[in-house]
């Protein structure tokens, strides 16, 4: 099993699961779309410039969100859809019994921008060729999947070597199937390829072109299936990087639109307030970060069960909820997102704010204060790459103080963080911000596994190993029955609580601050890095 | 002429060594740091599995040997070839050629305010050293010199830009807006107002008080002292023979400040996303991106060096002590 | 000596910077007293407004944290990063250029290389670069930027050295058989001292700037409290909580303004000049 967990707000990977249990419906999903005019051009603040386009290849959120618009997957997810799915260019699938094949039925008359025609072979080349040899979240998924037959235009069948289970492929369909034209790909370095950088899609809107540091421009597409789809004439994506700058450009009406927080939450209040803009915290149900404290189990202080239960108890998680996120995250109980009713467990038991209770546990694990009331020291490395992931360490800080644990922050950019926790194990304890994927064998297991090489990011670097919990992994991965499947992951998620590999703090997803001339914002679980079809702007 | 030549080929001579310890010294340092180009990919990966993030060294020559690199650098740099940057998978050529003019305008014009400014403030200032005008500006300029620049650009935006829309809040010029010719150059000047300010006014204390100095310095000596021994009038003492005089060890600062005004656009090309070269070294640095943070180190170094090669000429023909030698080291 | 200073205390700018500097110097050392413990632990309620609660008079940042504490604490650290810096940078500045002044000819040639690889290089680029690659600690960050400040001094001591090389003392002293280093260190460093001395101000001033930039960028310290770091943080509040950059920036203000006002005040008293005004 392969690595993929992670992080940043922009970078990431969302992925959809959405149950059909249901989301909470915090609102009432009208049918369809808002009325909406036609025509406009919306202007929408980037934080980063991905340095591929190609979502088949990197299927991250920064990537998605720019070319999700262009490229489209074979499904979608979406609030009351079947499955929590919504067609796009798979019209239905289907999964056979022993879990060795499915079968897409694909939507007629699809073009792509170039004008050439979208069949089952486009769909049989991404596949074979991108998603499971080069895409960093398909070489997991489809690490099983032998060949694709096309018995016709539109029909897909995918043969599997091995049992897979259909809950996982669904619920990484949005994420994992972003379908690229093979009469521009095939026979070339699909790595190099020039349409990675100006993509070619079937999406509802094409690619015009990118002034690097400065913007990217789409344009409507005519020929787009969906009828009378889009609504708008164009969007803009212009790119900027420091976060102060988007609250800024909202304010003066230069850009319409910022999502995935790039407004900081400390401005939302504010910004609410002023007329003719809104907070919108809809639209990110399906992407929804983690906040964590991984550990290095290599230092035998922590290495005992009761001193990571002592620090789990320090942590005041409605403190961090209501400060460092002012009430946009919800605390964590354990290692699967309370939004996932699909596999989440209430039954797991959340440990209490509760220093007493964590100086008496540290106490008996034999740690005692010393004269200067320290018991002993860890050094702590916050992620750098969001800034509640750096606020939360500087209160990590200040709450193991409190019990006689002293900390020494170490503050990091990217690369060493990601070189110093996950390749060298030069922590003691680190924060960081895994994304929930909808399915816990794509996001939430490899933080637990055992055996995973060193340098694998966002995964178990900490030494951490447990045969029970590994062996329920395996399982799970095999099975195909979608209760079984759900009954090991809740038995996962009650040792995780209990043992504490890692510990769960909160969970967040983003806002976005719109103009209120903008409808149709948030409406779906992975809005931002949805296509926008019926976005559109008032006039 | 003649003088100006030598001066200009003594100083490519001697510049060669300079720039290749720079060289070297940018790929040492890169190659001491925790973390390498991979790394500061995966994040916007999102992760990957171990064998993807082996092909990913490999397909960037990450996997070879520093001092392989290091000679495959020096080799492609004598062809005039900058090589690939890896954050950006395009040439370092193109992105340098790209950003390097919005940085030349941002520093050209802030130099230019600093200067003109600064100066003219200075020569109100030493006119009457020690006066309340004297110290008033002194002072206020010095409490500027003290602002943060990301500081003084965010209260510009919100002043200017959010509050009285006067100017944008960000960028180079209008997004795709189709101008050419004039109403391009005049949009992008509408947008460098805020930034320019930001940078030009923190420089603008240097050369305040440098101005003043020497002006404080002529008022002392003998010319000046005949001229008003003489009876000549205040206001053309000043202007003719005092600030004269003191504008020369200016222009030698001029040269100085160029390198601080290069880092200084860091900042303040963050602040304003404006797509230029400070902002550049910035995510080459987060990149990890050594072809790039050397290709833009080179190319600043030789920046910094043209502009003190003018400097020295500017100076040797504004004063004829100088010789062809080393002029302001 | 004594000349000096008085020259200095008759210089309305020396007087002015000596205040300021004493004035801050007193508030870095009285944050222990006042403000005992660790000025990032959490006291209070987050964001409380300034002047509304008695036991916190400057308020709390976001977190919760008191603005007091960190406005004093901050002195300190503040101050610790531009005198150590300039420390450094004098230091190493001092030696290369002594050396290269002293031995000339080859070695000279290549020191005075290596301070023009130094020098046009952005000073700023190169803290960035080297904090970025090394890791954002107090003494890492503090060699950063002397690291862009060293050229500085060790041209000027150079030059001074030069010119001083071929007077009659130091001429006397080779002549009665002491070291090089010897008369480096008795003859030739203190005569070159003070126009260094001047340019300590700069250093001082531009060491504490950057260092707020490194933590606009996200490269400041976590463990200590500093100016810069207050202000970096502050920004994102710039509109709902102003004060929380702009006290600290008046700290910053301050310090700038006492270190340039002294050291003007300084190089006057020490050229022999009576301030005029």
């Amino acid at each position: 099993m392969a690595g993929l967990l992670i992080s940043r707000r922009n970078l990431l990977l969302g992925a959809g699961a959405l149950a059909a249990a249901g989301w909470p419906l915090r609102m009432a999903w009208a049918a369809g779309a808002e009325e909406a005019p036609r025509g406009g051009r919306l202007v929408v603040a980037a934080d980063s410039e991905p340095r591929t386009l190609n979502p088949a290849i990197v299927a991250s959120n920064g990537v998605f969100f720019i070319a999700s618009k262009v490229i489209e997957p074979l499904a979608e997810a979406m609030m009351d859809g079947e499955g929590g799915l919504a067609p796009r260019l798979a019209k239905s699938w289907e999964g056979s019994e022993d879990g060795l094949s499915i079968t897409f039925k694909l939507r007629e008359g699809v073009t792509w921008h170039d004008g050439e025609p979208f069949t089952s072979a486009d769909v049989a080349f991404s596949a074979m060729e991108v998603w499971k040899p080069l895409q960093n979240l398909g070489r997991v998924v489809f690490a099983n999947l032998d060949t694709v037959e096309t018995p016709d235009a539109h029909t897909a069948i995918f043969r599997f070597s091995a049992p897979t289970p259909i809950q996982l492929i669904r619920n990484a369909l949005p994420v994992v199937t972003s379908v690229l034209p093979k009469h521009l790909y095939e026979g070339t370095d699909i790595a190099a390829n020039p349409a990675n950088k100006a993509p070619v899609g079937t999406g509802p809107f094409k690619f015009a072109e990118h002034r690097p540091g400065e913007y990217y421009r789409l344009t409507r597409n005519d020929a787009y299936w969906g009828e009378g789809l889009p609504k708008l004439d164009e969007i803009i994506f212009r790119v900027l990087p420091d976060r102060a700058a988007a609250a800024s450009a909202l304010e003066a009406g230069e850009i319409q639109l910022a999502a995935f927080s790039q407004v900081p939450l400390v401005d939302l209040e504010r910004i609410a307030s002023v007329p003719g803009l809104k907070v919108v915290t809809e639209g990110y149900e399906a992407l929804t970060y983690q906040l964590v404290v991984e550990i290095n189990h290599r230092n035998e202080i922590l290495a005992d069960q009761m001193v990571r239960q002592a620090i789990s108890h320090t942590i005041d998680r409605d403190f961090v909820v209501d400060t460092v996120f002012l009430g946009y995250a919800q605390a964590a109980t354990g290692p699967v997102p309370q939004n996932a009713p699909q596999f989440y467990n209430p039954d797991v038991k959340p440990y209490s704010f509760d220093i007493e209770r964590a100086n008496r546990l540290l106490d008996e694990a034999g740690y005692p204060r010393g004269e200067d009331g320290k018991r002993f020291s860890l050094r702590l490395l916050p992620a750098p790459f969001f800034s509640e992931t750096r606020q939360f360490g500087d209160y990590l800080r200040q709450a193991l103080g409190k019990v006689g644990i002293d900390v020494t922050l170490v503050n990091n950019d990217t690369p060493a963080h990601l070189k110093a926790v996950y390749t060298d194990h030069d922590f003691d304890i680190a924060v960081g911000s895994p994304v929930f994927r909808g399915d816990p064998a794509i996001s939430t297991t490899i933080l637990v596994q055992s055996g995973i090489p060193d340098g694998v990011p966002f995964s178990n670097q900490g030494g951490y190993a447990n045969a029970e919990l590994d062996t329920i992994i395996d399982q799970a991965a095999e099975t195909i029955d979608t209760e079984a499947r759900t009954a090991l992951y809740n038995d996962f998620q009650r040792i995780v609580v209990e043992d504490l590999p890692l510990i769960n703090v909160a969970e967040w997803g983003f806002t976005t601050v719109a103009s209120d001339t903008v409808l149709n914002v948030g409406n779906n679980p992975r809005w931002p890095v949805s296509s926008w079809t019926d976005t559109a702007l008032a006039s | 002429m003649h003088r100006a030549l030598t001066l200009t080929r003594r100083r490519i001579v001697s510049s060669i060594p300079v720039l290749l310890i720079v060289i070297v010294g940018t790929f040492l340092l890169l190659e001491a740091a925790p973390g390498d180009a991979v790394d500061a990919y995966l994040l916007s990966l999102g992760g990957g599995d171990a064998g993807l993030v082996a092909e990913l060294r490999q397909s960037y020559g990450l996997d070879q040997s520093l001092l392989k690199r290091l000679t495959l650098y020096v080799g492609a740099l004598l062809r005039f070839d900058l090589g690939w940057s890896v954050t950006f998978d395009r040439p370092v050529l193109d992105l340098i050629a790209e950003r390097l003019p919005n940085t030349l305008w941002l520093m050209g014009a802030a130099t230019a305010l600093a200067f003109s400014l600064g100066s003219f403030l200075g020569i109100v200032a030493g006119a009457r050293p020690g006066s309340l005008t004297d110290r008033a500006l002194s002072t206020g300029s010095l409490a500027l010199y003290a602002v943060p620049s990301f500081w003084l650009g965010l209260v510009l935006v919100l002043v200017f830009a959010v509050d009285l829309r006067w100017f944008p809040t960000a960028g180079i010029e209008t997004i795709a807006s189709g101008k050419t010719g004039l109403a391009r150059v005049a949009d992008i000047a509408w947008h460098l107002v805020l930034p320019v300010s930001a940078l030009g006014f923190i420089y603008l204390a240097l050369f305040l008080r440098m101005m003043r100095t020497g002006m404080t310095e002529a008022w002392r000596q003998d010319f000046v002292l005949f001229a008003r021994a003489k009876g000549l009038a205040r206001r053309r003492i000043v202007l003719r023979h005092v600030a004269r005089n003191a504008l020369l060890p200016l222009v030698t600062m001029l040269g100085l400040q160029a390198a601080a005004m290069l880092g200084g656009s860091v900042v303040v090309e963050s602040v304003f996303a404006i797509p230029g070269f400070g902002r550049l070294a910035h995510e080459a640095v987060s990149g990890r991106d050594a072809p790039l943070l050397t290709g833009i180190i080179i190319v600043s170094a030789m920046l910094v060096i043209v502009v003190n090669l003018l400097v020295d000429i500017a100076y040797a023909a504004l004063d004829p002590r100088v010789g062809s030698g080393e002029a302001a080291s | 000596m004594n000349r000096v200073a008085g020259r200095l205390l008759h210089s309305p700018e020396g007087v002015a910077g000596l205040c300021l500097l004493v004035l801050l110097a007193a508030m870095a050392l009285a944050a222990p007293l006042l403000f005992p413990g660790d000025p990032l632990v959490i006291v209070g309620r987050p964001l409380t407004a300034p002047f509304t609660d008695p036991t916190l008079p400057l308020g709390t940042d976001r977190l919760g944290r008191d603005v007091a504490a960190g406005l004093m604490h901050g002195a300190q650290t503040s101050l610790l990063v531009g005198l150590a810096t300039a420390l450094v940078a004098l230091a190493a500045g001092a030696l290369v250029g002594t050396v290269a002044g002293l031995a000339g000819g080859l070695v000279d040639e290549v020191l005075m290389r290596v301070v023009d690889a130094f020098q046009i290089v952005p000073g700023f680029l190169l803290a960035l670069a080297f904090v970025s690659v090394t890791g954002a600690s107090l003494p890492v960050i503090i060699f950063a930027i002397a690291l862009g400040a060293w050229t500085g001094p060790a041209r000027l001591v150079r030059a001074e050295v030069l010119s001083i090389r071929e007077r009659d003392y130091v001429a006397a002293a080779r002549v009665i058989g002491m070291h090089p280093a010897e008369i480096a260190l008795r003859e030739v460093l203190p005569n070159a001292l003070p126009p260094v001395l001047a340019l300590t101000a700069v250093i001082v001033a531009t060491a504490v700037l950057v260092e707020a930039a490194l933590s606009f960028l996200g490269l400041g310290d976590p463990n200590v409290v500093t100016w810069g770091s207050m202000i970096a943080e502050g920004r994102n509040v710039l509109r709902t909580a102003p004060h929380l950059s702009i006290v600290p920036g008046l700290g910053l203000v301050a310090t700038v303004l006492g270190v340039y006002l002294l050291g003007e005040g300084l190089a006057d008293a020490m050229a022999g000049r009576e301030a005029r005004g």
